[in-house]
């Protein structure tokens, strides 16, 4: 076991580094020139091109691409972006909370998605091929295909509007948290409540059960040692959901004015603020390959198998 | 059968405990003091001598020496003031009973200490010419200062009631006794605090206790940080926000017809300020290579566009139809203008005149080589802007431009202006208390509108006469000069009007003192009262 | 093919098919079909409710909103399933030169995988939208650039698992060329691995592009497309919810049909599967 998650960690540092040259490579190909952007932002009325040329050598942009690269590797591991160039922050004053936000939302979101895709997992695997099953299977398939922001639309009206339960939209108190993780949540129940039915109709008819059933036990008894047994997959699920719903976010963060990544990274766009794009795609590329390694590691953790094969 | 009822009454208890944690808080903001208003923006950074902070918070927290009314200028933190003969020397008289924030006196050496910071950051403030204007600022006595000026310069206590930069602000919060790069805190003399805020997310504006002109009646005001439309709306209905208003940059976020369903509805009354602006398109005549250079295709464009159908179902009547820069009620704008209405024919007829010629019907006129193809920017955060925008590209169409749209925010926008990278941009003048003066001046001004006005032939000459109207004494030379520039912008077809915007405001039914500032940029929040 | 034997079987599997290929016939020849200029704007006829003259009403423009229904189905649809092929093509170029020749070319071709996969699709799309900026285009150029590495990865387990039958090893023996060995032999086996895998992102990155289309990053006015159709419909739901209605439905029956075809197509390219289990972002 040790020695795969030495290989796995292994395998992710130097990944880690191809990721960040790939996100500085990316924003190199931006069309303004950083040094013209700087003084903008810093609101200098004549932009001289000697002055450029002087930005540039305090800057290091004036150096051979590798060595800037390394200078802007070295300053993003201080957590030091540089300043947005709207609102003339250090772009990790910008970020870093927000991404705290994001992942509360991600994390909450993981937590609803697992009960609930247990649940209804196990509903549908007890009652498989019944009306409760069709029906189940039916409505999540909808909800999958269903845009996640026409869905966040949705659930405002009614939730909040017409019902008047839930508030439209920030991020105050528990309630607030209601729908922008049930919408979350709900593309992701429809994909892995059908693992979780997989897994246990699988169980279902392994000697165990039959064994279980034929000795007397109570059927709640029953069904609760499959559950355990299932659980399994509800843990590989929790650890495959993080880093895809951490980088997937963007629109419902938008559709309910979720003061998180996926907000701020939409305003930088339209604001053309390269320092929080760059920002943002570091940090969450850099998230998402850190959550797979550990959601690997996690797995193989719970199944032997998997350390075997790779 | 056993385990689908416990499943089923497992699932239950999950939805009911998840939706009993909703019912905890649901407020009632009827018959409050406090008002939750929506904005598509952070209120940003605060400092009243920098320009990124929201301008609507800033004129409750901060204060200027005189103020801007309907009847002229008008006392505030200076109770009365004298001109020396020669117009150069400006003597203020202080109010004496005027603390900060953080319970700093406010004093002569506290308004020589911020016009100093102002002064000390004079590029900044390039859009203001009284920032060039400026000499020396002395304490005269503990409530007395005395303001002397290079020469005479007619807009001085106009630009002195501007919402910034000549504010005062704490000289507590400055940073080495400077405020240019950055303060400690938002200590102004106004009638409302900030006491919290949460970027992107809300602040909160508390009534001052010891508000020289009395405790304001709303104790609280939070700005809460909403996207554009439907959300906003939808709060609204729901009391999580109870008011809105046009914002700084001139977004109506919500759409007309959403405000008018609420307002029926009942809960909700609809104030619209008089006309404050004129709503337009900068074409961007210093751009060489766009046919914007070209006055012909500006004319064009002007002709193509259908005011009034904009002004009927766009604005849905709540915005009237502009073509002029100015309307006529703003000083030493009524000069007569050509006028140039609606006319499809006309504007294919001017292209056609211009040799922008095409070849078949739908398709793109060309020009030796070169096709009539434009980029027009508009705020992302304006629903009716974006209307707008489409509108007038089907118009154009007709007469065989293309047009490019591009959603962006105001700040990018604005950059775009300042760098002049752009063809046709949305823009409005910046209201009365601006009018003409202030928006004449930045003609000149590389951060506004330098980069339109460059393509105006004998430029230079122009922005010589733009000077001269700001610092001339004589009242009729003067005049003159005024309508001699805007014949020639308006001749040249830079700013095309589109309507006449206003402020609107949409208040709870029960809030009474609504009123209007001469500028769109500040509401006078500390004379509204819930009956 | 068996494949195909097996999904004309499959009731579901084959009635989504002639739907999705129905939806994109109608795409490819709207120009015909659509009853008026999805692009004409007529303001009197502004958000005026179904009529004859307009089946399913028409928009803040006065834009007859059933043509542009049909003229969306080109960017919604059509634009999206071209990306698709090329990164497929992509793909299966990468992912057979890594199969098929192993060694180093493989591990570099991997490893470039490795990284791009490393990428949240969201967050590559904003970093090219960010820098080339809004558009279509720039969006399905990210999609390009990003999901290539995902059908390279499968294609080349698939050739791995292929290589080894014994037919394939004869046809080495006895010479054939690396070509032909792969034309004929590895391509036909490995295609319906590819259909599954297409037809399950197919529907993420239709679900994907609506969604950068509502936040406005997506395809520019006054180009019609589902996402932006809903994102206009938005603007308005409060006064008029039922101007999402159409492009929603659009949108989730397109969806549906892609879900139900991936479905079919896994259990008729392996019957004894009767769950699909990846999923694929």
């Amino acid at each position: 076991m040790g020695a795969y998650i030495a290989r796995r960690i292994l395998i992710t540092l130097p990944l880690l580094l191809a990721v960040s040259f790939l996100t500085f490579l990316l924003i190199s190909f931006s069309p303004v020139e950083p040094a013209e952007v700087i003084l903008r932002a810093q609101e200098v009325p004549l932009i001289t091109d000697e002055l450029i040329e002087r930005t540039n050598e305090e800057l290091g942009l004036d150096k051979p691409f590798i060595i800037q690269y390394f200078h802007w590797l070295i300053s993003s591991l201080q957590l030091d972006f540089g300043n947005s160039y709207v609102k003339n922050e250090p772009v990790w004053n910008l970020v870093g909370p927000a991404f705290i936000n994001t992942f509360k939302l991600t994390v909450a979101s993981t937590i609803v998605i697992i009960i609930f895709s247990v649940l209804i997992g196990v509903i549908c695997a007890v009652n498989e091929r019944k009306m409760v099953d069709r029906w189940m299977r039916t409505i999540l398939f909808v909800f999958t295909a269903t845009p996640s922001y026409l869905l966040g639309a949705v659930c405002i009206y009614l939730f909040s509007v017409k019902l008047d339960l839930l508030p439209t939209s920030g991020m105050e108190g528990v309630e607030s948290y209601i729908l922008p993780v049930l919408v979350t949540s709900l593309g992701y129940i429809g994909i892995y409540f059908r693992n979780i039915r997989s897994a246990m109709i699988n169980n279902l008819n392994e000697d165990y059960v039959l064994y279980g059933r034929a000795s007397g036990l109570s059927e709640y008894t029953i069904t609760w040692h499959i559950l355990r047994n299932s659980l399994q997959v509800a843990v590989s699920i929790f650890c495959m959901a993080i880093p895809l719903i951490l980088g997937g976010t963007v629109v419902i963060e938008n559709v309910f004015a979720w003061p998180g990544l996926g907000s701020l990274s939409i305003g930088a766009i339209l604001n053309r603020d390269f320092p929080i794009i760059q920002a943002y795609v570091l940090i969450v590329a850099v998230a998402f390959v850190i959550f797979n390694m550990i959601s690997d590691i996690l797995n193989a953790m719970l199944n032997p198998r998997i350390r075997n094969d790779s | 059968m056993f385990i689908k009822l416990k499943t089923m009454f497992f699932m239950l208890a999950a939805i009911t405990i998840l939706a009993g944690c909703t019912s905890t808080k649901v407020e009632d903001n009827k018959n409050t003091d406090e008002l939750v208003y929506a904005t598509v923006k952070d209120i940003n950074d605060m400092n009243p001598h920098l320009y990124p902070g929201s301008m609507s918070a800033q004129g409750m927290v901060y204060e200027s020496l005189v103020e801007n009314t309907e009847e002229g200028i008008k006392p505030l933190l200076a109770e009365s003031w004298e001109i020396s003969e020669d117009g150069t020397e400006y003597t203020f008289h202080l109010r004496k009973d005027v603390t900060f924030h953080d319970g700093e006196h406010f004093n002569a050496k506290a308004v020589k200490q911020n016009f100093e910071a102002v002064q000390n950051n004079k590029e900044k403030h390039a859009w203001i010419k009284l920032s060039d204007k400026i000499k020396s600022i002395e304490e005269v006595d503990e409530y007395t200062v005395k303001l002397t000026l290079f020469e005479v310069y007619y807009p001085t206590l106009v630009e002195l009631s501007m919402t910034r930069p000549y504010v005062f602000l704490s000289p507590n919060d400055f940073k080495n006794g400077e405020t240019k790069d950055g303060v400690n805190g938002f200590h102004g003399t106004g009638p409302f605090k900030l006491t919290e805020h949460k970027v992107d997310q809300y602040a909160v504006f508390e009534a001052n206790e010891d508000y020289w002109a009395g405790v304001p009646k709303i104790k609280k005001i939070t700005a809460k940080v909403l996207p554009a439309g439907e959300t906003t709306l939808l709060a609204m209905q729901k009391g999580e926000v109870n008011f809105a208003f046009t914002d700084d940059r001139g977004a109506d976020s919500i759409n007309i017809e959403g405000i008018n369903q609420l307002v029926q509805a009942g809960d909700y009354q609809l104030t619209r300020s008089k006309q404050m602006n004129t709503k337009m398109i900068v074409a961007n005549s210093g751009k060489s290579e766009s046919p914007a250079s070209e006055k012909n295709v500006r004319e064009a464009i002007w002709y193509a566009i259908d005011r009034e159908t904009i002004s009927r179902d766009i604005f849905e009547g709540a915005e009237t139809v502009a073509n002029s820069l100015f309307s006529i009620n703003v000083n030493y704008a009524d000069v007569s203008l050509k006028e140039r209405n609606y006319d499809i024919a006309r504007a294919k007829e001017i292209l056609e005149n211009a040799g922008w010629t095409i070849s078949s019907q739908d398709s793109v006129r060309e020009k030796g080589g070169k096709k009539l193809e434009m980029k027009l920017y508009y705020d992302s955060n304006s629903p009716s802007q974006k209307a707008q925008a489409e509108f007038i590209q089907g118009s154009l169409k007709e007469v065989g431009i293309n047009l490019e749209l591009n959603g962006e925010e105001s700040t990018s926008i604005a950059n775009r202006r300042a760098t002049g990278d752009y063809d046709l941009l949305f823009n409005q003048t910046w209201g009365l208390a601006y009018d003409p003066q202030s928006t004449v001046a930045a003609f000149t001004s590389e951060a506004s509108y330098l980069h339109a006005t460059k393509g105006i032939p004998d430029a230079e000459q122009f922005y010589k006469k733009i000077e001269e109207t700001l610092t001339t004494i004589d009242e009729e030379k003067r005049k003159l000069l005024y309508e001699d520039i805007l014949k020639t912008v308006h001749d040249e077809a830079i700013f095309i009007p589109i309507t006449n915007g206003n402020v609107t405001v949409v208040a709870p039914k029960n809030l009474k003192g609504i009123s209007f500032k001469q500028t769109q940029y500040e509401l006078p929040f500390e004379k509204m009262y819930f009956e | 093919m068996r494949l195909i034997r097996n999904l004309v079987r499959d009731k579901l599997g084959i009635t989504s098919l002639l739907f999705l290929v129905l939806v994109m016939l109608m795409g490819v020849f709207a120009p015909i079909i659509a009853p008026h200029d999805p692009l004409a704007i007529n303001m009197p006829l502004r958000y005026a409710s179904p009529s004859w003259e307009h089946l399913l009403g028409n928009d803040h423009l006065g834009r007859d909103v059933l043509s542009r229904i049909l003229y969306g189905i080109r960017a919604s649809v059509l634009w999206i399933f071209l990306a698709l092929i090329i990164s497929v093509c992509i793909g299966t170029v990468m992912g057979f030169i890594a199969g098929y020749y192993r060694g180093i070319v493989d591990s570099i071709i991997m490893r470039i995988c490795d990284v791009m996969l490393s990428f949240p699709v969201y967050v590559i799309t904003i970093a090219i939208v960010g820098i080339l900026g809004v558009g279509l285009e720039n969006i399905l150029f990210a999609f390009v650039l990003m999901k290539w590495a995902w059908f390279a990865r499968i294609i080349r387990t698939s050739v791995l698992q292929y290589i080894e039958m014994e037919y394939v090893k004869y046809a080495r023996t006895i010479g054939l060329s690396h070509r032909s060995i792969i034309l004929r032999h590895i391509l036909p086996l490995t295609f319906s691995d590819i259909a599954v895998v297409a037809s399950s992102s197919m529907s993420s990155m239709i679900l994907q592009i609506s969604g950068l289309s509502f936040l406005g990053l997506g395809i520019k006015a006054p180009n019609a497309e589902w996402g932006m159709m809903l994102s206009e419909a938005r603007e308005v739901m409060f006064t008029r919810p039922e101007l999402m209605i159409a492009p929603g439905v659009a949108i989730i029956s397109v969806v549906i049909g892609f879900n139900f075809l991936s479905d079919s197509l896994q259990v008729a390219l392996n019957p004894e599967l009767r769950q699909p289990s990846k999923i694929i972002e």
